[in-house]
């Protein structure tokens, strides 16, 4: 009997201090995301040195703060068409992507090239950073500007080049006329 | 065996006690609508309150979404994760000093959050009293001033920016330690004490209605200015023997009064020390290509325009984006050229373009900012834009400067063009860090593709390097010329623009060859 009490008085003790951490470190996020087929833009370097859309149908949350990640992650995979480069480093991983109803949309990288410093040279770096915005504005209407981060933190650049203290619009000229 | 259960027991209720008091403290949350309870958790010595509690007691809304949660007061919208300090508001990011905390599907942050979002939001105000754990929330006191301050250090000089919503009168005194800046009128202070993490400034610190600005060493010495518009009370700390003496970019030697010009000129050989750049397929790094073409050019410079000629880098040391320009700004250069090796992830790019700088003019200032820069442009005289632009903010100095940039650019890509083989890829514009801060015509020119192996070889060969050297002091010459031409300081321009004896600085070293 006392035995038993001992367990349970031990068990109750596990419980409760397991049931404490998960509790301290769960985000209860949104689980009514309904996901739907949609075919998506993403942009790749194309031969002509250009941002060019590549289409792909992709399983996503209807609503566009959830989306957004998904289509960015989709982006970090590469192309299907061999014809395309993937414009960011191969490690990205794409930790957050947010769009506030003002037009603003953030999207948060990692990976190790990304956060110990990235050698690449202009036109890489544009094509990386602008394969990012043109994706982001042409998936998502809503999105006007885009604001990339690292880690959660704003970086000076990605590769020494291109300012990322600021938001960014699309650059038509660095887009194939026939996908913009 | 009943002792043991009764030990256990006993622990069970320390061990309850002990996580309710990790967990959840509370406090009081007090705002025009009277008092409520605020749930709150210490934790990294830091107390954190719960986002849910305010939000919803000022009307406004907290959902959880796909990336953390979505706060809405007013149909203002801010957005945080867990795994970020950072919040997203409009524009804009509120920096927390750590992420937000979540506790049964409830976030807790830092009142940082609450400071930087409910002005945007309500014109609301908040402060927290530790000792009474009563944080207010309250319409926003515009008869007291508020106050924002800034730590930032460039090269060794702390920049101390206080930022006042109104212009009050102040004075200043310094003794070995601090320096106190006292209001004359009532302040809002953002916090008691802050420390930083900087060479010259060890804390500020509001008491009252004084800033006390906490000096590292007593030979920290400052220089207090102010700017309107918004008022901000500013004043630049080094040490005082500093500047010359450890490295860091020396004093530029003073320079004469001259007639308006082209008389200096700063060429930035891209990347250097651990930052190598583009990598080549032979394994050329494109800080050691920048380097060796832009030293030629800086002697070429020398002889042929007369004009000193400034490197921001003469060995392979880092260099900061920010430094860099900084250097053109400190020595007053008249036309600044940053000098790079392109790289491409696809086979058989090859060519050079030639970027000046693309801004958003997307507030206020910038469109002042351009407007001014197209009024000076009708009289060909940059140097003329009002006093007031040049100090508004560094982001923005460029911007008076984007004509005559676009000039200078389509010069260099011209005179590059004119190289036999070289693939013409064009002026273009794109927001290169290293342009941002530029107070004169700025350009970036991608010589070649070093991730080309024809092109990468070409960049080892002397010839192509005597070649593209040429091809760059032509066009500074010929910009040169057609600036002081349109300005009217030069007789018509000589074919070959000759003085012998010309003097080449570094940013940390002066030699006359």
């Amino acid at each position: 009997m006392t035995k038993r009490a001992v367990l349970i008085i031990v068990a109750s003790l596990f419980l409760l201090l397991t049931c404490k951490k998960k509790t301290t470190q769960q985000s209860s996020l949104n689980a009514q995301n309904q996901i739907v087929p949609r075919v998506v833009r993403l942009y790749f370097e194309s031969p002509s040195l250009l941002l060019t859309a590549e289409q792909r149908n992709v399983q996503l949350p209807q609503n566009p703060a959830g989306a957004m990640p998904v289509v960015i992650r989709e982006l970090t995979k590469g192309a299907t068409n061999p014809a395309l480069a993937r414009s960011l480093p191969a490690d990205t991983v794409v930790r957050g992507a947010y769009l506030l109803p003002d037009g603003s949309a953030f999207v948060d990288l990692g990976g190790v090239t990304l956060t110990q410093g990235w050698q690449a040279g202009s036109h890489e770096e544009l094509m990386a950073v602008y394969s990012i915005v043109q994706t982001v504005t042409a998936n998502f209407p809503e999105a006007k500007k885009v604001r990339i981060l690292v880690n959660g933190t704003p970086p000076e650049t990605l590769a020494g080049h291109i300012a990322l203290d600021r938001s960014l619009t699309p650059m038509t000229e660095l887009v194939d006329p026939r996908t913009r | 065996m009943k002792r043991f259960v009764l030990l256990a027991i006993a622990v069970i209720l320390a061990a309850t006690s002990i996580g309710l008091a990790q967990q959840s403290q509370q406090a009081t949350l007090r705002t025009p609508n009277g008092d409520k309870p605020l749930a709150t958790i210490h934790q990294n010595l830091l107390t954190f309150f719960s986002a849910t509690d305010v939000i919803t007691a000022l009307g406004g809304t907290i959902t959880p979404d796909a990336n953390g949660f979505k706060v809405s007061l007013n149909n203002v919208v801010a957005a945080f994760g867990p795994d970020s300090r950072f919040a997203v508001v409009r524009d804009d990011l509120i920096e927390m000093p750590l992420p937000p905390v979540v506790v049964d599907g409830k976030p807790f942050v830092s009142p940082q959050f609450f400071a930087g979002f409910l002005p945007r939001a309500a014109d609301m105000e908040v402060s927290w009293d530790a000792s009474a754990r009563v944080l207010t929330v309250r319409q926003a006191q515009h008869n007291i001033t508020g106050a924002q301050v800034s730590v930032a250090n460039v090269q060794g000089t702390t920049k101390v920016v206080i930022t006042l919503t109104a212009p009050i009168d102040y004075s200043i005194a310094k003794d070995a330690q601090a320096y106190t800046i006292h209001f004359k009128t009532p302040i809002r202070a953002p916090y008691t004490d802050q420390a930083h993490d900087d060479p010259n400034v060890s804390h500020t610190t509001f008491s009252g209605n004084d800033l006390k600005i906490q000096l590292t060493a007593p030979d920290v010495v400052g220089d207090p200015y102010r700017l309107e518009n918004p008022f901000r009370v500013v004043i630049d700390l080094r040490k005082a023997a500093a500047a010359p003496a450890q490295g860091t970019l020396p004093l530029p030697p003073s320079k004469p009064v001259e007639a308006p010009g082209i008389h200096t000129i700063v060429i930035d050989p891209g990347h250097g020390g651990k930052d190598v750049g583009a990598l080549g397929p032979a394994g050329t790094q494109e800080k050691d290509a920048t380097l060796t073409l832009c030293r030629k050019l800086a002697a070429s410079l020398s002889a042929k325009t007369g004009a000193r000629v400034v490197l921001t880098r003469e060995d392979d040391s880092v260099v900061s984006l920010d430094q860099r320009t900084a250097i053109a700004n400190q020595y007053k250069a008249d036309l600044f050229l940053s000098v790079h090796m392109n790289a491409a992830v696809v086979k058989g790019a090859r060519g050079s373009e030639t970027y000046f700088l693309s801004l958003e003019a997307s507030d206020e200032l910038a469109k002042k900012a351009a407007e001014t820069e197209n009024a000076s442009a009708k009289t060909a005289t940059p140097n003329a834009a009002s006093s007031d632009l040049k100090l508004i903010l560094w982001d923005l100095a460029q911007q008076t400067y984007l004509n005559e940039s676009s000039k200078f650019a389509t010069d260099v890509q011209e005179e590059m063009n004119a190289i036999a083989g070289i693939q013409n890829r064009g002026v273009k514009q794109a927001p290169f860090k290293v342009l941002v801060g530029a107070t004169m015509p700025a350009a970036l020119v991608e010589v070649a593709f070093i991730s080309n192996p024809d092109e990468e070889a070409k960049l080892k060969d002397d010839a192509f390097l005597a070649t593209v050297v040429d091809a760059l002091t032509k066009a500074v010459v010929r910009y040169k010329t057609d600036y002081e031409t349109r300005i009217g300081v030069i007789q018509p321009p000589a074919p070959t623009p000759a003085k012998p004896a010309a003097t080449t600085t570094t940013a940390a070293t002066t030699t006359t060859k």
